[in-house]
């Protein structure tokens, strides 16, 4: 199904870093131009880092950035963030003491492309008002204001980092719809992060899935939710063993009667199988996001990160 | 606009295939006239919850079908659907509704004469419906 054809916007490349209490890595992963990729996976597993490297705020200590077809850390990119909006996880310290009046004049003063009555209409339609201190606003508050700043240059590429987190269920709504517009001018392109379920769902076209350091796997997200379901399957006599074949097999769990509870990442194959083995389909469900994490970090041993993805939001 | 487009994500059919079938018959039966200007793919996507990358498969498939034509930078419309072409596409729903249906009652192990029962009956039904048994 991969008949999708895009440019790279951000590409790692056999990218790793190496402290005391954290490795990333070897990675490489692509991102692609004009769509909306979210990044999902415990804390701890190396979103953020990826997005500072792509800013050159942190420095991988092996390996090759690109962003929008420049080297990362080639020589001056002054003319490269021209064209980047960032919402980074916690907002920056040292910018409390600003209005968010003041860091618009700044966004102004350094973008060629920031539009003033863009920016005004998006305070409009997020409902915030930039007079106070940004370091006096409501988590919410602030997080409204960063957004507007951040895509009032209308950016090519727009890097959210938890973008949510601290909105309340209607401001969400208003972003999303923002975060879609943007995006329906065409050659946008999108990576963030979020821990929120139905986030992703609503936005992201590509799904990457990363656990402590280390990239799971990048999924386009039809796919993927066509390809994860749980099976109950029935048969004679059976037990746990006649399913452990079964392909992309994840998990068997007893449910009574010679009834078995399987989760499997490849469905079609799966329900082809069950069909050859004689064994009948009783019922079947889609999995949501944060069992799919849960089953693909069981898959690799991880089995308290996967006890952690079960607790991804709804 | 809102297309009135619904999705069973529980269903094992691809969400691709069902957002085709239902936008193929919004356009054969009439419902979304010729010239009619459909949303962009980012939208789509939003309403119905995938990605873009599913509707951009299947706006381009029902172009190569016939029924719909891009205009560069303005978007996609509603193409003339011919006679011969509605004939076609026509039955093609209802052959496309009736294998459901047979492969329902086959999973709840129907026999052939079990269906074809209950095939005449749906038809008289729907067809006759003031009528009286005979």
């Amino acid at each position: 199904m991969s008949d999708w054809k895009a440019e790279t916007a951000i590409s790692f490349e056999n990218v790793s870093v190496r402290k005391s209490d954290f490795v990333l890595g070897p990675t490489t992963l692509d991102i692609p131009s004009g769509y909306i990729t979210a990044i999902v996976g415990p804390n701890g597993s190396g979103k953020s880092t990826l997005f500072r490297m792509a800013l050159d705020l942190a420095k991988p200590d092996h390996g090759k950035v690109t962003v929008l077809g420049q080297e990362i850390g080639s020589g001056d990119d002054d003319a490269l963030k021209q064209h980047i909006g960032y919402v980074p996880e916690e907002p920056y310290a040292h910018e409390s003491r600003l209005k968010g009046s003041d860091k618009a004049k700044i966004n102004g003063f350094w973008y060629k492309g920031w539009d003033l009555f863009r920016y005004q209409e998006l305070l409009r339609i997020l409902q915030v008002n930039d007079h106070q201190l940004l370091g006096d606003m409501s988590k919410g508050m602030r997080r409204k204001t960063e957004l507007a700043l951040a895509l009032a240059h209308n950016p090519e590429l727009l890097l959210l980092d938890e973008p949510s987190s601290g909105l309340d269920p209607l401001a969400w709504k208003i972003m999303i719809d923002l975060l879609h517009r943007h995006m329906d001018q065409g050659d946008r392109t999108i990576l963030m992060t979020s821990h929120i379920v139905d986030e992703v769902k609503r936005l992201a076209d590509f799904i990457v899935f990363m656990a402590q350091g280390k990239v799971l796997g990048f999924y386009e997200k039809d796919e993927l939710f066509c390809s994860w379901f749980t099976y109950y399957v029935s048969g004679e006599g059976i037990d746990a063993r006649d399913l452990a074949d079964m392909p992309g097999q994840t998990g068997i769990e007893f449910a009574g009667m010679h009834t078995f509870r399987v989760t499997t990442g490849k469905a079609q194959d799966a329900e082809a199988w069950c069909t050859d083995a004689g064994l009948t389909v009783v019922s079947k469900s889609a999995m949501e996001l944060d069992e799919i994490m849960a089953a693909l970090l069981h898959g690799i041993g991880l089995e308290t990160k996967a006890n952690e993805a079960r607790g991804l939001r709804r | 606009m809102r297309l009135p487009i619904q999705i069973n994500e529980q269903s094992a059919e691809p969400l691709y295939h069902q957002i085709k079938v239902q936008l193929r018959a919004l356009i054969v039966s009439g419902q979304l006239e010729e010239d009619t200007l459909l949303p962009s793919i980012r939208e789509l996507a939003q309403t119905v919850k995938c990605s873009v990358i599913t509707v951009k498969r299947v706006y381009s498939d029902l172009e190569t079908e016939g029924l719909l034509r891009t205009r560069q930078g303005t978007g996609t419309y509603v193409a003339k659907v011919g006679e011969q072409e509605r004939d076609k596409h026509r039955l093609s729903v209802v052959i496309e509704a009736l294998d459901q249906a047979v492969a329902a009652g086959k999973r709840v192990q129907c026999s052939e004469e079990e269906l074809e029962g209950l095939f005449r009956e749906a038809v008289r039904k729907h067809y006759d419906p003031g009528g009286e048994q005979s």
